[in-house]
């Protein structure tokens, strides 16, 4: 059915899915059932023939042979059956799948104003949710119906063939079911539309809660949230119950009218029995068949459920999405336009939905490559024509060109492909930063041809990010696998550190001695002196590891590491015992507010004790991990002295012969020749711990990594690195400033005719705004038609153009000279400020 | 656990923050304040290295950090026009910035390192937080703060009323 995929999904009936893609599967249903039906009628006549025959006559022979048609009959009916449900649940799940993906499409194509209106977890719960009910229908649509009509109609025909009377009173009850019961899957038809509804309604404020989730902590407003899902909860419970109640109306009153059949069988037919009209062995067949009546019976009332839920639920499901696209996608017959860069805006006026003038009687003409500012007050309709403009809004009145072609004419991809938008609070996608990079780029697929690494670079050089980029680089866990080939590059980079930059950073740096013991790391990362590869062997982890504690025993320290810890203990619970559990107090202690109370505990229960009694195993491990926490540059409250980090450092080299000898794999020893696994490239290169320094003597180390890295030709890599750093959801692990560098380098990446900035830099320090400032005068300049809505007056001087909006008009336009002369809007603008 | 270890299992000298304490309780300024709030102060403060020549702050600078000096010596100078004035050295023993532990202000002064210089630094954040939790104590530093600024000017009468001339007019800062 061809035609059926032009029309959009959102108008496509239930029906049109089932025959749609699936004509193979479902013919292949046919021939199963057929073979299904001869298979569940076999039996019954069998039986009729073994007691009647077999047993009758009494002859073995026949009795084996009738039993063993039997037998196959339910061998092969079991298998028709399994057969059946497997093609069902093939049909319904790439029917699931199909309408997924054409509701998506549909839903992605949407006016903004869908969004607006609709918040999107109603959309997540119409496709993630809603989907399954119809599709599970359109599965079995054909078979259940077909199989079980075909397998009632069968038994019916053979009841009546037996005794016509018999048959005709057993099966009075059906037609009763089929008036009764429709009734009442009315009632449950009218609480599952109300159901899908609520239940839209209720994803999409669940959605909306969690978006916001930042202001109802900053408002503490839990209970005001609360309150508002409550009543939906309630309602929602009540419509399900409701609608349980219906179904189960259905399922129940259908048992009762099925029961029924057996009853009349068994008085009317053990009466003709008795008077000898009705053979004993066609009682048992009728018996028998009446029996089997009840199962096609019950999955047809099933699937009339499943149908009608389908249909409640898909109708409104579409209904929903029923809404039309404004602009094409893509042109249909044709690659994208390539526009030049002039923009000319006749007559413009835009209203909102409920009719509030935004936009009036806006005309605007720019050559390309020239740039405009447009400044005014907030609420002056500065970014609601800068929306127009990248055709985001559906314009009311007046036209807008672009390259001299309508765009309420262009499909979205020819604007894609000629205008770049960078919005106030762009959106960054779970993923990589390369990703979120070449997001504008890969959106043109073969109409742009995707950029290279020196692009990218050149691009985050340009915006200011290539620094930031370097810095997730240098964070990245060195993976041993992963970035092989940059190993032995990264120790040549280290060797000369060391050699010539390391007494000079003596105090940023503290390199791995195996000889020295590390003042900023714990006592468990002094004693491996290198990377745990087992989970058992992590510090962390140390104290609760068998093998460790036999060791630390054998070599002497474990009382005196767990009297270590009770020092601790005792000193942290007395200093910070009374105050709150604020990060403030608790970052230079080896304990956490959480486990200060355990701790107060333990220390209170061995002052109780008499000395000769020892901890108990529990408060050994517990004293034991506190000590092996203790980092001597970090924790203040204990001095090291000599002569047992002489002992901590001869343990060390004792067990590492210890761990070569029995635990192999146990943990990589730092080597100065080697890297160190899924430790931060920049460890790597270092070779040591950082200590906190001031910014200052960081900034300069950095540099000098920076200056070696490019000396060893590495700084690419490292970038490349950077780039796959994933930027979390949202970008939530990027600055404010590093989202909109971000949103900015994606689209000058696709080197658009038209630039539309609706205050793109608002988020950069001062340094970064001038910086981006300064790539529009120099590199853009000509070359590319600017549109920028800008905040600040500062940065608009170097406009060709500045237009003054005013409640939704241009009330003047002009270079700054013009306007600062004139001493109208633009020049009172700039001496509020 | 009844080895002699148990009362000295680190066997080290005495620690920074036992250090800390003590230099806590030979200032002034916290002279009121008990001990157990002292402790707090002592296990928040840090202790930082300056090299000969770095800044501790600069005129203008907004900063909010008192320094007691452990070892070494510190240069404070101000800058009106010509080459910097120096106002006098600092060295171990000596406070700087407890008023600056009230309320982050901007630096009249600029203190620098002569020499490699030690320092214990409480910084108004942490101050704040700590005194937070010890609200009775605020009574007891008001009055040890306003004290020292009546000595202080008892004394700058005592020495400098004679040849003080033109700033007569401005003298009374224990009067704000």
């Amino acid at each position: 059915m061809p035609h059926a995929r032009r029309i959009p999904v959102v108008k496509r009936s239930l029906g049109s899915w089932i025959l749609d893609g699936n004509l193979p599967w479902q013919g292949l249903l046919l021939g199963v059932i057929g073979l299904f039906i001869a298979t569940r009628v076999l039996p019954l006549e069998m039986q009729k023939r073994i007691v009647n025959e077999a047993i009758g006559r009494r002859e073995v022979d026949l009795l084996l042979v009738y039993c063993g048609t039997y037998l196959a009959a339910v061998v092969l009916a079991s298998a028709c059956k399994y057969g059946i449900q497997v093609i069902e649940t093939l049909i319904a799940q790439r029917t699931l799948a199909r309408m997924r993906r054409a509701l998506l499409e549909h839903a992605l194509r949407l006016p903004l104003s869908f969004f607006r209106e609709n918040p999107p977890g109603s959309v997540v719960n119409a496709v993630v949710n809603e989907l399954a009910v119809p599709s599970n229908f359109v599965g079995a649509a054909v078979s259940t119906p077909l199989s079980n009509l075909l397998t009632l109609l069968a038994f019916a025909g053979y009841l009546l063939w037996l005794n016509p009377l018999l048959a005709v009173i057993s099966l009075a009850t059906y037609p009763l079911a089929m008036i009764v019961l429709p009734l009442l899957q009315r009632g449950a038809n009218r609480a599952n539309q109300k159901r899908v509804d609520l239940s839209r309604t209720f994803a999409g404020r669940i959605a909306e809660a969690f978006t916001g989730i930042h202001e109802i902590h900053g408002h503490a407003a839990f209970g005001v949230e609360q309150k508002r899902f409550e009543d939906l909860i309630e309602r929602l419970r009540k419509v399900r119950i409701v609608w349980g109640l219906f179904r189960y109306g259905v399922k129940s009153a259908n048992n009762f009218f099925t029961s029924l059949g057996p009853f009349v069988v068994f008085l009317l037919g053990g009466w003709l029995t008795i008077r000898g009209q009705l053979e004993l062995g066609a009682l048992v067949a009728f018996l028998s068949a009446q029996e089997k009546l009840y199962d096609p019976w019950k999955e047809l009332i099933e699937f009339y459920q499943v149908y009608q839920d389908g249909k409640v639920t898909y109708r409104r499901t579409m209904e929903f999405f029923d809404v039309e696209a404004p602009v094409a996608v893509a042109p249909p017959d044709r690659p994208p336009l390539q526009l030049d860069g002039r923009l000319e805006v006749r007559r413009l006026d835009f209203l909102t939905e409920t009719g509030l003038r935004l936009l009036q009687d806006i005309r605007l003409s720019l050559r390309p490559g020239e740039h405009l500012a447009l400044v005014g007050f907030s609420g002056s309709g500065k970014s609601t024509l800068a929306l127009c403009l990248a055709q985001l809004h559906a314009v009311a009145e007046g036209r807008i060109f672009l390259g001299g072609h309508d765009i309420a004419r262009l499909s979205k991809r020819d604007i894609a492909a000629n205008l770049g938008l960078v919005s106030q609070h762009p959106f960054l996608f779970e993923g990589t930063l390369r990703d979120n990079l070449l997001y504008a780029c890969e959106a043109l697929e073969a109409a742009a041809p995707r950029p290279s690494l020196d692009d990218v670079i050149a691009v985050l050089h340009q915006t200011g990010l290539f620094a930031d980029v370097l810095q997730f680089g240098l964070n990245t866990p060195l993976d041993p696998r992963r970035h092989a080939a940059i190993g032995p590059g990264l120790i040549r980079v280290r060797r000369k550190f060391q050699e010539k930059y390391g007494a000079r950073f003596a105090e940023v740096v503290e390199f791995f001695d195996a000889s020295a013991y590390l003042e900023h790391s714990s006592i468990a990362e002094n004693l491996l002196f290198g990377t745990a590869q087992r989970p058992e062997f992590e510090p962390a982890r140390l104290a609760a590891n068998d093998w460790m504690l036999d060791f630390l025993n054998r070599e002497g320290l474990l009382h005196r590491l767990v009297n270590i810890g009770i020092r601790l203990a005792r000193q942290t619970v007395d200093i910070l015992g009374n105050l709150p559990a604020e990060r403030v107090f608790f970052a230079q202690s080896p304990m956490s507010p959480e486990e200060l109370p355990r701790f107060r505990r333990t220390l209170e229960r061995l002052r109780r004790r008499s000395p000769e009694e020892p901890p108990s195993r529990e408060e050994t491990l517990a004293l034991l991990e506190l000590a092996l926490r203790f980092t001597p540059g970090v924790h203040k409250t204990l001095e090291l002295g000599e002569e047992l980090r002489g002992r901590l450092l001869t343990a060390r080299a004792n067990l590492r012969r210890a761990l070569a000898a029995e635990q192999p794999q146990a943990v990589a020893f730092h080597d100065a020749e080697a890297v160190l696994p899924f430790q931060p490239i920049l460890k790597n290169i270092l070779f040591g711990n950082t200590p906190p320094a001031p910014p200052k003597v960081q900034e300069e180390m950095l540099q000098t990594v920076i200056q070696l890295l490019i000396e060893k030709d590495l700084l690419e890599a490292i970038v490349g690195i950077g780039l796959e750093a994933n930027v979390g959801s949202h970008g939530e692990k990027l600055s404010g400033g590093q989202q909109q560098k971000l949103a900015i380098a994606r689209v000058l990446l696709k080197s658009p005719r038209i630039l539309i900035l609706d205050e793109a830099t608002s988020a950069l320090d001062n340094r970064s705004q001038a910086r981006i400032q300064n790539l529009l005068e120099t590199r853009w300049k000509g070359r590319c038609t600017v549109v920028a809505v800008v905040h600040r007056l500062d940065i608009v001087r170097h406009y060709d153009r500045i237009a003054v909006m005013k409640a939704g008009k241009i009330v003047e336009i002009g270079s700054w000279q013009e306007l600062m002369e004139r001493k109208g809007a633009l020049y009172e603008l700039a001496g509020k400020r | 656990m009844n080895s002699p270890a148990s009362d000295d299992p680190v066997g080290g000298e005495s620690s920074e923050y036992e250090e800390n304490l003590e230099i806590l309780r030979q200032i002034d300024f916290f002279s009121g304040f008990p001990l157990e709030s002292l402790k707090v102060f002592a296990y928040l403060g840090t202790r930082r290295r300056f090299r000969a020549g770095e800044f501790l702050f600069e005129q203008g600078e907004e900063d909010a950090s008192a320094f007691a000096v452990i070892g070494g010596r510190l240069r404070l100078e101000r800058r009106s026009e010509g080459p910097p004035q120096t106002i006098r050295f600092y060295g171990p023993g000596d406070f700087i910035g407890g008023l600056s532990l009230l309320c982050e202000c901007r630096r009249l002064y600029s203190l620098r390192a002569e020499e490699r210089t030690v320092c214990f630094v409480l910084d108004q954040e942490k101050f704040a937080k700590a005194l937070e939790q010890f609200p009775a104590q605020i009574p007891r530093l008001l009055q040890t703060v306003v004290q020292s600024i009546t000595r202080w000017e008892e004394d700058f009468l005592a020495e400098m009323t004679e040849a003080c001339g033109r700033c007569l007019p401005r003298l009374g800062v224990s009067l704000l």
